[in-house]
């Protein structure tokens, strides 16, 4: 059993000899170090922040940006332990598998290994984030059960399902600070180190491996770490931002000898009202709109999601669109909808309009990136800026989805669709965020176009891995947690191979 | 006058006053100046509805034009025409809504009828 020990506590000058140092106690730090419970491994978990938020602590992640307007970069992050799931909405949904694969008009696409490499450890991600029995692919059934499903035609979209995490007991998302304290103090091999932040990663002079962390307290203690292998698991930003800071033995920072640490920052856009939905009968399924407990300890919510097959040919990226609240028509669209469903030979004197949102997927750009400035916070490690781009090209495929959508309910007959968004601003207006920071430390088997290779290590380097999102090398319109969640499970499995 | 006569009197007058009532006001139907393009536009079950849809066509071409162009294209009834053109994806956005294409061109005729 070990307590959490506050690193303020530490005599100054401390060398600790974990057997693994994991650097960030959010959902990945957490899920990584319990995988590793009940090993003969000593694990270190690093955490800056503690189990209540501290502003001051906070304030390490303000930086700047540029480029398109984008959520302040300490908004969608929380530096306490847990990390972002102590105000994540709890939404999972494995990536599809054509999201693994080379996409040949993705440029940049295609992960080190398919899906199915990730299938054995899905479960168990899906048990972390309490999000009940595996059920993503029966949704159908089980809603068709509760109310009739909306018809779509054939064609190039599909009803999918989310499940949500959830608290026991509770309609929360699981929090991993909350929810897996006791289980880390359980553990006899994992040692968890509060207000404990990393400044440096020193290498080798030879740089091939790590020799040592610096670590430091905002009341100003410095001590050190000296692991066999580290594990940077402190969120897409973050990881970036340390490997780009720790610049005395590889200039350009640690694993960046390719110029690609912070480069190819990806977020899922989420554009509110970029369509509005008819349905003629007036009846929707209250899974469409809302989150519904379907029964067997899931909670679910239908979204329309793009073919792999019609992906290929109209060459979109992933997007997942969702029904949100009822909305009044206008007198074309009154005249729309009766025109329309008249032609289909449909009633249509009870329809209903729906405002329409989605999740999307960014193309990879290697200029949408994380870089440092002159400005440092309190100690002494940069700040970071981001240069922020949403291309065009990104609502312009997407809208190809939506019509495709709006062609399907005609052919079903079923409803109408309106394309809310055709200019740029149309898109910007009400754009939100899902603060997923993914792809800054991508992955690839050719270290020219990864920092880390497909088991998560960094290239070159031998004992320093990255798990999280920002090895993402293409981001899927799915929610990372429970993706992320996976890859960390993997990675524990490769750690207990090469460290034990 | 028997009883028969009168009841018989009073079904022929109502029914000529439906009749009237329905062919010389709008009280059961919707009627319509006679156009050059009746027989395209008798399949719009709402002319009213259409033509207010159809103003909001953009660039759309003029009536004559729009007619010869649904006059081939429209060979059988409206509903077929309907599911072939979202089977092909003939659709075309008026102000974002997406409708089939020849419910677009009967719409814009009726706004221009």
């Amino acid at each position: 059993m070990s307590a959490f020990v506050d690193a303020r506590t530490l005599a100054a000058g401390t060398v600790l000899t974990p057997d693994i140092a994991i650097v960030g106690g959010g959902p990945a730090g957490i899920s990584l170090a319990l995988a590793l419970a009940a090993t003969k491994l000593d694990i270190l978990l690093l955490e800056s922040g503690s189990m209540n938020l501290d502003p001051a602590v906070q304030d390490m992640y303000a930086g700047s940006q540029s480029g398109d307007d984008y959520a302040s970069l300490d908004a969608g992050r929380l530096r306490t332990l847990g990390g972002g799931t102590n105000h994540w909405g709890g939404w999972c949904r494995p990536l599809d598998a054509s999201d693994f694969e080379k996409r040949d008009w993705v440029p940049h696409s295609g992960w080190p290994f398919p899906r199915t490499a990730l299938d054995p450890y899905y479960p168990r991600a899906q048990a972390l984030v309490e999000a009940g029995p595996w059920i993503y692919d029966q949704g159908d059934r089980l809603a068709s059960a509760k109310a009739p499903m909306l018809a779509l035609g054939n064609g190039g979209l599909y009803t999918s399902w989310f499940q949500f995490s959830k608290m026991r007991g509770d309609v929360l998302p699981t929090r991993f600070g909350v929810r897996y304290e006791a289980d880390i103090k359980a553990a006899a091999n994992i040692k968890p180190l509060l207000n404990a932040n990393v400044t440096a990663i020193r290498l080798t002079p030879d740089a091939r491996s790590v020799d040592r962390l610096d670590v430091a307290t905002l009341t100003g203690l410095r001590f050190t770490v000296k692991p066999r292998h580290v594990v940077l698991a402190a969120g897409g930003m973050e990881n970036a931002r340390l490997l780009l800071a720790s610049n005395d033995v590889m200039k350009a920072g640690v694993g960046n000898q390719n110029d690609l640490v912070g480069r190819f920052f990806g977020d899922n856009p989420i554009p509110r009202d970029v369509a509005t939905l008819v349905v003629f009968s007036g009846k929707r399924g209250p899974y469409y709109g809302n989150n519904l407990n379907m029964g067997n300890g899931a909670i679910m919510r239908a979204v329309f999601a793009p073919t792999a097959a019609f992906a290929r040919s109209r060459h979109v990226m992933g997007s997942l669109t969702t029904m949100e609240h009822p909305v009044e028509l206008d007198e074309t669209g009154k005249a729309a909808v009766i025109t329309a469903a008249i032609a289909l030979g449909v009633d249509a004197s009870n329809a209903r309009a729906f405002s329409v949102g989605c999740g999307m997927e960014l193309m990879p750009d290697p200029d949408r990136r994380l870089t440092l400035t002159g400005e440092k916070d309190a100690l002494g490690l940069p700040r970071l800026k981001l240069h922020m781009r949403v291309t065009d090209d990104d609502f312009a495929r997407y809208r190809l989805t939506l019509a495709e959508l709006g062609r399907q309910l005609l052919a079903s007959g079923a409803g109408l669709l309106r394309l809310n968004c055709s200019r740029r601003e149309e898109w910007l207006k009400n754009m939100d965020w899902g603060h997923h920071h993914l792809g800054t430390v991508r992955m690839h088997s050719d270290p020219k176009q990864g920092v880390v290779d497909g088991d998560g290590k960094v290239h070159g380097l031998a004992n320093l891995h990255v798990a999280g999102s920002a090895v993402f090398p293409t981001y899927g319109a799915s929610n990372p947690t429970l993706n992320l969640l996976a890859l960390t499970l993997r990675l524990a499995d490769h750690l207990k191979r090469i460290a034990a | 006058m028997n009883r028969r006569a009168l009841l018989a009197g009073l079904a022929a007058a109502g029914g000529a006053l439906a009749a009237g009532l329905y062919r010389f006001t709008d009280l059961f139907v919707k009627h319509y100046p006679p156009t050059a393009h009746d027989d395209l536009l008798e399949q719009l079950g709402d002319r009213d509805q259409a033509a207010r849809l159809g103003a909001a066509v953009d660039n759309a071409p003029d009536a004559k034009a729009l007619a010869a162009r649904l006059r081939t294209s429209l060979q059988g009834d409206l509903a077929t025409a309907v599911q072939a053109d979202v089977a092909a994806g003939r659709l075309t956005e008026v102000k974002g809504w997406l409708l089939p294409q020849t419910v677009v061109l009967l719409s814009a005729l009726a706004a221009k009828s």
